[in-house]
């Protein structure tokens, strides 16, 4: 009777233990704490700039921080934000054109380069130097992407990706003529390892090695299918928008979804399949371990394995989060949330994020 | 009558009759020669004018020239006892003995030296090398260069922070500054620094360094000139403004007060939107120097050397006195050293408007407020350094191989100290003196060196209007290695140097009488042999070409177009442009002739070191290489060009950068027979 009660008693403390562990795992899945259970980054207490409040417009399409200050490409001009305050600069004040659509600020010298409609554009010092496809060896004036990397300024541009030695002041160009691309037009441009990577639509992704001169590419397997025929067996389509570069891993986006590349293989991210917005991806830009992707949806961020995504209500300013970690998905919601959900362009630096869109710029803090 | 003696008369009769056979005719056509080489008809008829003084090679030249020093700039110990003197010519840094005044040291240094500054504890001298592309650091104590460290193209005013970590080396040719960690003893960073600067001057307390340029912004013609003084931010090595100084240029050097109150800089007010033959009227081109308020509103407030009917051209440095008090300018078209009471310059600041001080930098008589004397100098005063007592300033005379000596007590000039460099002025150095001088101009408004600085080009465009006003906008062109490449002007309607710069010169551009014959000769004499082009660093740094370089040559050299049509003869480049000097001395039309201009083919201009002669076309229309195609090339006209790629354009003028100097280039055409023989 005895060993009975015993076993009796033994039986239910597992169960219970057994329950209690399961209810533990069902009830952290069900009501995440976001500051603890989610190691992607979760921003609120967004802080959204228009025309109203000193932007000189509402169509932003590029954002960098730059110390204190934010610069913020927009359709009518470069708008900085500094101490508070919004000052913009247009073509009037030496810009190639007034349509800002990349921004990068070289580490070694503190230049801004702005990547525009009409041109590149050195701003150093206060001063505006123009570069054309006219005055200059630069491919073509519609400059998609910028980057800073050491001495040399590399550009993505409707003709061809080119690349500026800022101490020999020499341009050098790559097209289908000399690269492997499919045609010269060319979208991002990212840099890491002595090597440089370029986003060449129908092209995939075009490696360059900086040590060598040789070009390689990454294209489609599928040979260009609008869908992945078998997943992860490299870039998921050949329209690359946009590739980041960072702790040894490749960030590609296409209009049809977002590509990992860890110097090994290739992993293939979809809305259908992940926590990732939209498969229609405008930029991508990585910081650190985390991947923050602009599309036509809202804005994803992902370290590849969990995902952020933030989205705003159609009819309302607010908005929400959505976290998905594997299988389970969480919402938590803001008020107000990002501008619009057509995302351009981000940055970040520390815990604040900033985020581009078709109507006004978002600021956002980190809250977990 | 003997037989014998008949024939010892004939003999000196028969010479004396082909004698004047020859003479009569042979004069004749001398004289036809000789006026349509000078435009003039009372030349002496020397043969030696042209045909001796003009040789620039071989012994004949050795024979005619010599070897001078051409003190640049300097440094001072701190005790005041010894000088550090760049002598440009020799590639020496030279030891002096500023007491016994003696030469006590030459040590080499890089090709064609130009600054020189001492590290505070006064162990190490950094040389600036500005035809070698680097720093040199000298070990005072054994006078030996210990390293050589690369900088940008074009080295030249240099400076150390405070804490003498980092060495700022201005790159004249590449527009940039070279942040030199001297720990490390690298480049670690190349900023950039406005256009064609020199200039550098480091703020009292160390924050601050600014670096001003010569070279104006490059804008169509009508728009006035602005030049660049860029600002860094020491503590971050970072370019943290840019002022734009308007209506100026060839601001040449600067310096801080001691208290810091107060930023200086030489420079030029060209009036070049004006015609010429506006000279006689006064103020063609004034000449003073700029004050960068450090407090306050800080403003930027120009004010002239120059005073009524008399002009101090061409101001090279510009130094403060050890107590503030006062400024000394060096200006090497007039061979003084203007001393500016910067007490009256901080009165005329406090109590004067901008707008009304902006007025008066075209008052020519508004110099008297503040200019306490006039100093004379030797041949071309350059750089000058203060004694560290404050009692002496010592000058470089650059052209008369001395450091002159002033008693700041009493601004008086004591005994220069004689470098030691030749005795005899040969015609060539005479004729670089004229050059620089600018007693030959109404006034001494500006010398030849004014537009030619470097004996170069100053990138501006001028209005050489004749006797219709606003007609023939020009581009300045450069002088270097011009020999053998007559005619000159761009309508090449001058068949020498020597017509070039006479009678006519005088008429139109200088309205003074003329230059004298003997003059000319040394004039003619140094243009044509003494100036060379800088080795090109820039592109062409170990003499063979890139693979971009090489396909760009294959372009300049086509003789079929992409489509595989024949380019007719005068649409390829190689037929106007030939190696060595990239001209077959002859006119063209290329299409770029503007409403304004008279009716002209243009004289082929010569291609060597082109990448430094921006902008270009005639009229300087064209900011950059590429612009001669992209924007001005429409009709093939200068070339058949439109059937290239944007990537074909950019090989074309890849190896455009890459030519060089005319006698590398001989030399390699040289070989190339050679390698064709055999």
């Amino acid at each position: 009777m005895k060993s009975k009660f015993n076993l009796t008693f033994f039986a239910f403390l597992t169960l219970l233990t057994f329950g209690i562990v399961s209810m533990g795992f069902t009830r952290s899945e069900k009501s995440p704490d976001v500051k603890e259970s989610n190691s992607v980054p979760i921003y609120g207490n967004w802080k959204n700039f228009t025309k109203d409040n000193g932007l000189p417009g509402n169509k932003t399409y590029a954002v960098r921080v730059d110390g204190d200050r934010v610069l913020v490409g927009t359709h009518e001009g470069l708008a900085v934000y500094e101490d508070e305050k919004w000052t913009t600069y247009t073509t009037e004040n030496g810009l190639s054109h007034n349509g800002v659509i990349a921004i990068d600020v070289s580490e070694l010298t503190g230049d801004v380069w702005l990547g525009t409609m009409g041109g590149l554009t050195r701003w150093s010092g206060g001063k505006f130097e123009q570069y054309t496809q006219m005055n200059s060896g630069m491919a073509n004036d519609l400059v998609y992407a910028v980057i800073c990397d050491g001495k040399d300024v590399w550009v993505a541009t409707g003709g061809g990706a080119g690349k500026l030695d800022t101490y020999t002041k020499e341009w050098e160009i790559f097209t289908e003529q000399n690269a492997p691309m499919h045609e010269p037009w060319t979208y991002s441009v990212c840099a890491g390892d002595n090597k440089v990577w370029i986003a060449a639509w129908g092209g995939g992704v075009i490696e360059y090695n900086k040590k060598t001169n040789h070009f390689r590419d990454y294209v489609d397997p599928d040979g260009n299918m609008e869908i992945d025929l078998f997943p992860d067996d490299g870039v998921v389509h050949d329209i690359t928008t946009g590739v980041s570069y960072s702790n040894g891993i490749l960030w590609a986006a296409t209009y049809f979804g977002l590509s990992r590349y860890d110097g090994r293989g290739w992993k293939g991210y979809f809305d259908h399949d992940s926590g990732l917005a939209s498969n229609f991806i405008n930029y991508v830009r990585s910081v650190g371990d985390y991947a923050y992707l602009c599309t036509d949806k809202g804005l994803s961020i992902t370290d590849g394995e969990s995902w952020v995504t933030y989205k705003k209500n159609e009819n309302d300013k607010n908005g929400k989060a959505i976290i998905t970690n594997g299988e389970s998905k969480t919402e938590k919601s803001f008020s107000p949330s990002i501008s619009h959900n057509f995302i351009l362009g981000v940055d970040v630096q520390d815990d604040v994020i900033w985020v581009a869109t078709s109507y006004g710029l978002s600021r956002g803090e980190r809250i977990n | 009558m003997s037989i014998k003696r008949k024939k010892l008369l004939f003999v000196p009769g028969f010479v004396l009759v082909i004698g004047l056979l020859i003479y009569f005719p042979g004069r004749k056509h001398a004289r036809e020669h000789v006026n349509l080489m000078t435009a003039v008809e009372d030349h002496p008829l020397k043969c030696a004018s042209c045909h001796l003084h003009m040789i620039d090679k071989g012994p004949i030249a050795s024979w005619l020239n010599a070897d001078y020093y051409s003190p640049l700039n300097m440094a001072i110990s701190r005790d005041g006892n010894t000088l550090y003197v760049v002598a440009q010519d020799a590639n020496e840094l030279m030891v002096v003995d500023a007491l016994k005044k003696k030469v006590i040291q030459h040590i080499p240094v890089g090709k064609y030296p130009h600054s020189v500054i001492l590290s505070e504890d006064g162990a190490s001298a950094f040389v600036s090398n500005q035809w070698a592309d680097n720093v040199m650091i000298v070990d005072l104590a054994s006078a030996s260069v210990t390293d050589t460290i690369p900088t940008g193209n074009g080295p030249s005013g240099l400076s150390l922070s405070i804490d003498q970590k980092y060495l700022y080396v201005v790159n004249t040719f590449s527009s940039d500054l070279t942040v030199i960690n001297l720990e490390r003893k690298t480049e670690v960073k190349r900023l950039s620094a406005g256009n064609n600067p020199t200039g550098i001057a480091l703020s009292p307390n160390g924050e601050k360094l600014y670096v001003s340029s010569r070279r104006a912004h490059m804008v169509p013609y009508g728009e006035p000139t602005i030049t660049d003084v860029t600002e860094f931010n020491t503590s971050k090595n970072r370019v943290s403004a840019t002022m734009e100084i308007d209506e100026a240029y060839l601001m040449e050097n600067m310096a801080f007060t001691p208290e810091g109150d107060l930023a200086l800089i030489s420079l030029i007010r060209p009036k070049n939107l004006v015609p010429m033959v506006q000279v006689e009227r006064g103020w063609m081109m004034n000449h003073g120097f700029g004050v960068i308020e450090q407090t306050g509103q800080q403003r930027i407030i120009q004010f002239l050397l120059d005073e009524p009917n008399s002009y101090y051209s061409d101001p090279f440095d510009i130094l403060v006195s050890n107590d503030g008090k006062r400024a000394f300018v060096s200006s090497s078209g007039v061979n003084r050293i203007s001393v500016v009471n910067l007490d009256s310059i901080r009165s005329l600041l406090q109590n004067y408007p901008e707008e009304e001080l902006d007025y008066l930098a075209f008052d020519l008589s508004f110099s008297r407020h503040y200019i306490e004397k006039r100093i004379p100098t030797g041949a071309s005063p350059k750089g000058m350094v203060i004694s560290a007592d404050g009692s002496r300033l010592y000058v470089a005379n650059q052209l008369d191989d001395q450091v002159g000596v002033i008693d700041l007590n009493t601004f008086e000039n004591l005994d220069p100290i004689d470098l030691g460099g030749p005795k005899k002025l040969t015609v060539a150095r005479k004729g670089r003196q004229l050059f620089v001088n600018a007693g030959g101009t109404f006034q001494n408004q500006y010398s030849c060196y004014t537009c030619h600085p470097d004996y170069h080009e100053d990138g501006l465009v001028y209005n050489m209007a004749g006797k219709d006003m606003g007609r023939n906008v020009t581009n300045v062109q450069s002088l270097r290695e011009i020999n053998h490449t007559a005619p000159f002007k761009w309508n090449g309607k001058n068949e020498s140097v020597y017509k070039q710069d006479g009678m006519r010169f005088s008429t139109v551009l200088t309205r003074t009488e003329a230059f004298s014959f003997p003059d000319l000769d040394a004039l003619a004499s140094f243009i044509l042999t003494g100036i060379k082009n800088p080795p090109n660093l820039m592109y062409n740094p170990s003499g063979e070409l890139t693979a971009a370089q090489l396909r760009g040559k294959e372009i300049f050299d086509r003789t079929v177009d992409n489509y595989g049509n024949e380019i007719p003869e005068k649409g390829r480049c190689v037929t106007c442009h030939p190696s060595p000097y990239y001209s077959n001395f002859s006119f063209e039309d290329v299409g770029t002739l503007s409403e304004s201009d008279d009716t002209i083919k243009f004289d082929t201009p010569h291609l060597n070191n082109i990448f430094a002669s921006a902008p270009y076309l005639h009229d300087g229309r064209a900011v950059t290489l590429e612009e001669i195609w992209t924007k001005y090339g429409g009709r093939d006209q200068h070339g058949v060009v439109n059937d290239m790629t944007k990537m074909q354009l950019n090989d074309l003028i890849a190896y455009l950068n890459s030519l060089g100097s005319a006698e590398l280039e001989a030399k390699e055409q040289e070989v190339l027979k050679a390698e064709i023989k055999n």
